[in-house]
């Protein structure tokens, strides 16, 4: 299945882009996904604890099952106001 | 409850959007908030805030926002909010909020768990222009 990642705010720094897919075998969860990503990109590592996650437009634990055509979102903590 | 969400380019038109209010006769309170670009963050002194969103997923995180807050405070009337986005200079408002209720203690309260919530879940960032 293929996946989608997007990277906001000072996270593309971290990654290097805005975006990027990830081809993965079928059944796999976002914990499997963000041990992929921390691999391609080691200073997510770093921030591990305040990484917040989504699925579309909702937020979801790691123990969430992907789906093939998923848009996953990466992003430090909320600054709004 | 009537339920109203903008985030926006453009400079905040204060006036047009008190004109933009609607009340009933059993509304007692209209709280505004208005959100203002400090000239610091942290040490350092800016010149501006660039705000960032990622809009559908702020917009849905909004919208379960206000469904929480009517259910906690089904007396509420009116939520209004507007969010800038983009550069906003210092002095400039970045966020605005009006409740329309009964009475004032539900206002305060659900304008301050509004903010307080927002600041938690609604996924918009800023990065600080520095002078």
């Amino acid at each position: 299945m293929t996946v989608s990642v997007r990277y906001w705010s000072w996270f593309r720094d971290l990654a290097g882009s805005e975006r990027e897919t990830f081809d993965l075998a079928d059944d796999l969860s976002l914990s499997d996904l963000l041990a992929l990503i921390r691999q391609r990109h080691p200073k997510f590592e770093e921030v591990r604890k305040s990484t917040l996650v989504a699925v579309g437009v909702e937020y979801q634990n790691a123990d969430h099952r992907l789906k093939n055509g998923d848009e996953v979102s990466l992003f430090p903590p909320v600054q709004g106001g | 409850m009537r339920r109203e969400l903008q985030m926006v380019k453009e400079p905040l038109d204060e006036e047009a959007l008190r004109r933009g209010r609607s009340a009933s006769t059993g509304a007692g309170a209209v709280l505004q908030f208005l959100g203002v670009v400090r000239g610091s963050e942290g040490d350092e002194s800016i010149r501006a805030l660039d705000y960032e969103t990622f809009e559908p997923m702020a917009v849905h995180q909004f919208e379960k926002l206000f469904d929480a807050l009517e259910r906690r405070w089904p007396e509420v009337e009116s939520v209004r909010l507007v969010h800038r986005m983009g550069s906003v200079a210092v002095g400039e408002a970045s966020l605005w909020v009006e409740i329309v209720s009964p009475h004032r203690a539900e206002a305060f309260q659900a304008c301050q768990w509004l903010i307080d919530e927002m600041k938690q879940v609604v996924p918009i960032w800023k990065k600080a222009v520095p002078r």
